[in-house]
């Protein structure tokens, strides 16, 4: 690195001086007598109430008997050995979760890809206007929105009723199937794998790729060797967005698929309700957590956000 | 006062007592006279601006009502220490006698203030009605007002209610209907129809024979199904053709369709089945209870004597959501405000004749592991 590039008044800068180890009292009691924390501790409160009390309510719970509501006062692993023994068949909504999760990615990831390059270096002043157009079907509920493609594809519904109505035949069955709920899944994470796909492929420099092809690459070594690896944060951070998402969906699958599979939040959903098992579902929301954590520190352990966004 | 820093910190903690509720619950209640407060948990419809909004303007109180679509969870409600929070309850007739007035959940009402009222509701319900009673036939434990009866549901263009009521249940066992029909995701409800469709008596305990054909009946009809969904998602798979008869419902489910102009749909009573004195239909009777609030409002026993009135049981009758009929039709001051459209609704015509076929929902012994079966053949069946 060029010394140039160093700020000359640096070297006339004294350098900090190293606090001397201070006892820990010392310090929590600097560090409450700092304005910021104070005024931080509204947010801290609300925080702990609001975000870490149910989840330590809901740890505690699956630690709890069976369908008790003995929190906090007994212990068992019964929960987990109920789930992890082999006659449970819990681990099919499982894998129809992470399955319906890998392929909603997959294919948001075909489809997004082409729209996002289109926003960022073909649509110039009209891309706004496709982004608001893939940002308002967010401010309708979405179950409101999965009840319309039901009215859409439903026996004598719009599209079998028109294709009827103009002498072609009915159409093809595809409601309470699992091929519709994860067309379902796909149209609704759709903005959650566009946006972050788009900011990742605005931070592609025009002038690479235009190097790039000065240089003779062709359009797909353009594609792999420049735009894919400079997008990759944002690719990233879209596929897991909508991973997460995805693998809590629950109303696709009861409202297109006709509960024609049981997804994994679904599972959780009947042991609170109609099973009254608060313990059971409390470690099956334990497991789902813990596995989407782990999946989300493994991959964020393989990514660096901050030098791949260019900050270091 | 100062604002000082103690004086703010001592703010905070009263307030996060506040908010936790439960244990620290009374806190709040020794602070709050609750003589303008009415707390219900209930299904839907007394949650609704028809009913509550006069109560609200007449009393000028503040009514929350909280639906909830099946019982067990609004009686653990109670159980996880909501005591302190209710003030009336409305769930299915077994749980007020055989689960919450043991478990000191409810307190009775004045039976000289409430029995008069059952002696102007249909005769079914004249004191003392056995489902608003305790064990011991000494107290009063609840209000009557909406029950139904609650079996399967038939499109009768596609199959005639004559050839509904005399197969019965075995329509769920004949291989030639499979995909042509729906499962009402009403889980407790199934786990009733289950038992039934395999010929069992669903309100017993078990043995494992019976366990184990209820479990491949289970498995055989959720496999068969169309579709589970919700009563809107019933409805609309009835009228569009999708299906031509669901699994669970009655006048609760599908009145709302015959209401919007389709009265081919209809909840049937089978002539026969397996329950007890070979009954073919299962019925519910809501049964709303004082819950045992040690700050209990008084207004909870002013809004039971309220929803008794005609005009107010007649507006509890086709509240948004379902329609059903009330007890207060026994009444003629509210009958006559029922009008022909709304008594076709609710299958007037037939429902004595139902509700006659018709054993009282009650509490199966071994529900869960019948539940838990149920809910593994729903996960095999994709």
């Amino acid at each position: 690195m060029s010394t140039a590039l160093i700020d000359p008044t640096l070297n006339n800068t004294p350098l900090p001086a190293v606090p001397a180890a201070t006892p820990l009292g010392a310090r929590f009691a600097a560090a409450w007598a700092a304005a910021g924390t104070r005024c931080a501790l509204p947010v801290v409160v609300l925080l702990a109430a609001g975000f870490l009390a149910p989840l330590v309510a809901i740890f505690a719970y699956s630690f709890a008997p069976p369908r008790s509501f003995e929190v906090f006062r007994a212990f068992t692993f019964a929960n987990y050995a109920e789930l992890f023994s082999l006659e449970n068949t819990v681990w099919l909504s499982f894998a129809w979760s992470i399955g319906f999760a890998l392929l909603t990615c997959a294919v948001l990831a075909v489809v997004a890809y082409p729209i996002a390059y289109g926003m960022v270096f073909l649509f110039g002043r009209w891309s706004s206007l496709v982004s608001v157009l893939f940002v308002f079907p967010l401010f309708v509920s979405e179950n409101v929105r999965l009840y319309g493609w039901v009215l859409f594809f439903i026996k004598n519904g719009v599209l079998d009723g028109s294709l009827k109505w103009l002498g072609l035949g009915g159409a093809p069955t595809v409601l309470y199937t699992p091929g519709v709920i994860l067309a379902g899944m796909v149209y609704t994470y759709l903005p959650f794998m566009l946006f972050p796909l788009t900011l990742g492929l605005s931070m592609v420099p025009r002038d690479l790729i235009d190097a790039a092809r000065d240089l003779g690459a062709n359009r797909f070594q353009i594609w792999r060797e420049v735009e894919v690896p400079l997008a990759m944060p944002g690719i990233l951070i879209g596929m897991l967005l909508t991973f997460v998402l995805a693998i809590g969906a629950v109303s696709e699958a009861k409202i297109l698929g006709g509960q024609s599979v049981i997804v994994i939040s679904h599972d959780i959903e009947i042991a609170f309700t109609y099973a009254q098992n608060w313990p059971l579902g409390s470690a099956l929301a334990v497991l789902v957590t813990a596995f989407i954590g782990a999946l989300t520190l493994a991959v964020f352990a393989k990514l660096d956000l901050d030098r791949l966004l260019g900050r270091r | 006062m100062t604002i000082n820093r103690r004086s703010v910190l001592k703010g905070m903690a009263a307030g996060g007592l506040a908010l936790a509720g439960g244990p620290f619950a009374n806190v709040r209640s020794a602070f709050a006279a609750r003589d303008k407060e009415l707390n219900i948990l209930c299904w839907e419809g007394y949650n609704s601006a028809q009913v509550l909004d006069p109560f609200r303007k007449s009393t000028g109180a503040t009514v929350k009502a909280e639906s909830l679509t099946n019982d067990p969870t609004m009686i653990n409600r109670l159980r996880a220490g909501e005591t302190n929070v209710w003030d009336l309850i409305n769930v299915n007739n077994p749980w007020a006698r055989k689960i919450m007035y043991p478990e000191k959940l409810i307190k009775p009402l004045p039976r000289e203030t409430f029995e008069p009222y059952f002696d102007k509701m249909l005769p079914q319900f004249k004191a003392p009605y056995k489902w608003a009673m305790d064990d011991s036939g000494k107290e009063l434990l609840g209000m009557c007002q909406r029950f139904g009866p609650y079996s399967f549901v038939v499109n009768t263009d596609k199959i005639s209610r004559k050839t509904a009521e005399e197969v019965g249940w075995d329509l769920f066992n004949d291989p030639k209907l499979a995909g042509r029909y729906g499962i009402l995701e009403s889980d407790d409800w199934n786990v009733f129809g289950l038992f039934v469709v395999a010929g069992i008596d669903p309100f017993k305990t078990h043995t494992p024979d019976e366990m184990a054909k209820f479990e491949e009946t289970a498995k055989r009809v959720f496999k068969g199904a169309k579709l589970i969904g919700d009563i809107a998602a019933m409805n609309q798979a009835l009228i569009s053709g999708e299906i031509d008869l669901h699994l669970t419902g009655g006048t609760y489910s599908v009145s709302p369709a015959r209401a919007d102009g389709y009265p081919q749909m209809r909840g049937i009573t089978p002539l026969k089945g397996p329950m007890a004195g070979g009954k073919g239909g299962i019925a519910w009777i809501e049964v709303t209870s004082l819950v045992n609030n040690p700050q209990l409002s008084p207004l909870a026993e002013t809004f039971l004597k309220y929803v008794q009135q005609p005009e107010v049981a007649h507006t509890v009758a086709f509240a948004e959501g379902t329609y059903n009929p009330v007890a207060q039709m026994g009444n003629p001051a509210c009958f006559k405000l029922f009008s022909k459209t709304e008594l076709e609704a609710i299958q007037w015509d037939s429902l004595d004749e139902e509700m006659a076929r018709s054993v009282a929902y009650d509490i199966v012994p071994d529900y869960d592991q019948a539940l838990d079966l149920m809910t593994a053949a729903k996960r095999v069946r994709g």
